[in-house]
């Protein structure tokens, strides 16, 4: 005997009565289609980006006419030779990138004690605390960590007022390289924890505790078996936080105070400032190149870390 | 049923006690996983911890491993106080539960770990690994990596890298728990060759009973972290200290009442209006008390209503509830009105009478006196 439809919640009624519509507007014939057909806002994204990307190139090829302030007619290659050549491009590519190895470095360095305490710990109010300090900055937009940064570092600022106290004088703390890197460990550490952490639960808490009852004391616990278990989520991170920090733009533009700036501030200045628009395409090209052959180094050297998903990841 | 050896001496001397545990205890919060357990440990001995979950036999391997400080008591490794060394201080080899091999690592490399974290001689090591992978049967392996190795082909690697580097102490940490049942018995003989072939005092914990009489030279029973019995396996089984003891271990058939008289090691209890005389196996059975008399599966005889159940001192008539075919024997599931519907299980391991009784049928039980041990409550 069949019990009688009102005995179902109506939750599932309604879920009937959907799939029943469904049904009707999506035959079954048609399911096959259904899962390119969800793919497909991601490829139209994506598309425009690509588009994006094909007019920036364009742009790139043609010079400003600086009476008339309009762009050429016809193709050339001046812009690349401009940035290939002039110095002021060089530093300030070398600048970015010397900047985001560094600060790469030093998150990593910060950011695996914290991903291996947060992971490990038996205490559940230290572990929700630290991922608490963690997810707090994130909350803080960058702009306004950035300009937190300042009345922090300032010369009248708490940093300085404190070495007032044991009697050093007032320093410049600010709009300086090393500021600009503190500002970006800063704001990076959050990512590289977040990309840590999975890799580091990824290691058994028993192969450390058999390292230690074969003879390896916590030192080489860490660099024979903790370490190379780990090269996955240090190179997610990595990869990350390199690219992130290379193409970044409040944090040297504030902490940097115009005197620091990265590829990306550069950018804006040719865009926004001189309108030099086919410039700016030219520096956003080689930015894009410079962050691809990056991440395609590290892939090759490394493999792609907890970023490669599926079967191949070893 | 394991090995029984000749009459062994009472008390070793000092200097062959491999491991001496005193008065260990370990509290966890307000939780006592390990209560004042004390026992010493032969050399060359194959001891084997038995408990069900929560005994707190893992416990206290870690702490003989090092991984836990004992809250209360002292351990003694070779005469030597422990409880500062820290585990990579201790000469211990161990097999993990999940056998903890180093995934980033082929197996040779996995056996060389600790012969390198121990600073051997480098040019010894190469030769030494492979001696010791010939010994788990897996020469040739060496070069492969962890994943590429079968579940019992790793759990040969994770013995020899336990062994390589001449432990005072193996302690396997239930390792083979999650093998399949053929997979797990062919283990556990060969833990015990090569437990003999090198003369490692062995300390394993398991859950299995099978297992801890198979394996053992001596077991440990253990019950919500107490040790309630220390025997060889062959004493455990035949004579068990507690009702606990031998519940856990092999199929045991409790009839409850009170003991009604105590005459040097006969005891008479009382159930169900019944007089059953059995063996006083407690030292604190007292006349009066409740008590439990606890019989075998395989001590009871059955046999038809009518028929004859000569020179047993207890028989009592049954009714056949279930009967389950295991292959070499028959288990039969027998209800016994007269000691108030006990179930009682007995096994009946004659292949020409397999099956001769089935559900419903009335039939008779019958065991000795000396074979139902009779525990206080």
């Amino acid at each position: 005997m069949r019990t009688p439809r009102a005995a179902y919640p109506v939750t599932w009624r309604v879920m009937d009565m959907l799939e029943r519509l469904a049904a009707a507007v999506w035959p079954s014939s048609f399911q096959r289609g259904l899962p390119y057909l969800m793919l497909l806002p991601a490829i139209v994204l994506v598309g425009l980006l690509v588009l994006g990307l094909v007019q920036i190139g364009d742009t790139s090829l043609r010079v400003l006419d600086t009476s008339t302030f309009l762009m050429s007619e016809d193709y050339t290659l001046a812009n690349y030779q401009r940035v290939l050549t002039e110095n002021f491009f060089a530093t300030v590519a070398g600048r970015s990138l010397m900047g985001s190895l560094i600060v790469t470095a030093i998150t990593l360095l910060f950011a695996f004690p914290y991903a291996y305490l947060m992971v490990r710990t038996p205490s559940s109010a230290l572990r929700k605390f630290l991922l608490v300090a963690l997810f707090l900055p994130f909350f803080i937009g960058q702009v306004v960590r950035a300009y937190g940064w300042l009345i922090i570092l300032g010369n009248q600022g708490m940093v300085n007022e404190a070495l007032g106290l044991v009697g050093v004088p007032p320093m410049r703390l600010l709009y300086n390289y090393p500021a600009v890197l503190f500002g970006l460990v800063q704001y990076m550490l959050p990512f590289a924890v977040l990309m840590l952490a999975p890799a580091l639960t990824a290691i058994p808490n028993e192969l450390e505790a058999a390292a230690a009852s074969l003879g390896a004391g916590w030192v080489r616990t860490f660099r024979y078996v903790v370490l190379p278990l780990s090269r996955p989520g240090l190179v997610g991170a990595g990869l990350v936080v390199v690219t992130l920090s290379l193409t970044d733009f409040a944090i040297p533009a504030i902490l940097g105070g115009g005197t620091q700036d990265f590829i990306a501030n550069a950018i804006y200045d040719q865009f926004f400032r001189t309108s030099d628009q086919g410039l700016g395409a030219t520096l956003s090209l080689m930015l894009v190149a410079v962050g691809s052959i990056l991440v395609g180094v590290v892939f090759m050297l490394f493999g792609a870390g907890t970023l490669a998903m599926g079967e191949t990841r070893k | 049923m394991g090995v029984v050896d000749a009459v062994q001496p009472a008390v070793e001397p000092r200097d062959r006690i491999a491991v001496s545990v005193k008065d260990v205890s370990m509290v966890f919060g307000n939780v006592h996983a390990v209560r004042s357990a004390s026992f010493d440990l032969p050399k060359g001995r194959f001891l084997t911890i038995l408990g069900p979950s929560g005994s707190g036999k893992t416990t206290l391997l870690r702490m003989i491993a090092g991984f836990d400080r004992p809250t209360g008591g002292e351990i003694f490794i070779n005469g030597q106080p422990v409880s500062a060394v820290p585990p990579h201080g201790r000469a211990i080899g161990m097999v993990f539960q999940k056998l903890a091999l180093f995934p980033h690592m082929t197996a040779a490399e996995n056996v060389a770990f600790p012969l390198k974290m121990r600073r051997h001689d480098a040019r010894g090591i190469p030769e030494k690994v492979e001696r010791y992978l010939d010994l788990v049967r897996l020469g040739g392996y060496g070069s492969r990596r962890i994943n590429e190795l079968s579940g019992g082909q790793q759990q040969r690697v994770a013995i020899a890298r336990a062994l390589v580097f001449e432990p005072d102490l193996l302690l396997l940490d239930e390792p083979l728990a999650a093998l399949d049942r053929k997979l797990r018995e062919e283990m556990q003989l060969e833990f015990r060759r090569i437990q003999k072939e090198l003369g490692v005092t062995t300390i394993n914990v398991t859950h299995d009973q099978r297992e801890a009489l198979v394996v053992s030279d001596e077991i440990i029973v253990m019950n919500g972290g107490s040790i309630q019995q220390k025997a060889r396996p062959v004493d455990a089984y035949r004579a068990p200290s507690n009702a606990f003891v031998a519940n856990f271990i092999g199929v045991t058939n409790f009839v409850e009442g009170r003991v009604v008289e105590l005459a040097g090691s006969r005891a008479t209890i009382e159930a169900n209006g019944l007089h059953l005389a059995g063996l006083a196996a407690d030292a604190t059975l007292a006349g009066g008390k409740p008590c439990a008399g606890a019989v075998r599966a395989e001590q009871i005889r059955v046999a038809p209503k009518d028929g004859h159940l000569d020179g047993l001192e207890t028989v009592v008539d049954g009714l056949v509830v279930d009967c389950i075919f295991e292959g070499e024997r028959v288990v039969y599931e027998i209800r016994v009105p007269r000691l108030g519907g006990v179930l009682m299980r007995v096994f009946d391991h004659d292949p020409e009478s397999h099956l001769q009784f089935g559900p419903g049928d009335a039939v008779r039980l019958g065991w000795n006196a000396r074979d139902m041990h009779v525990f206080a409550k």
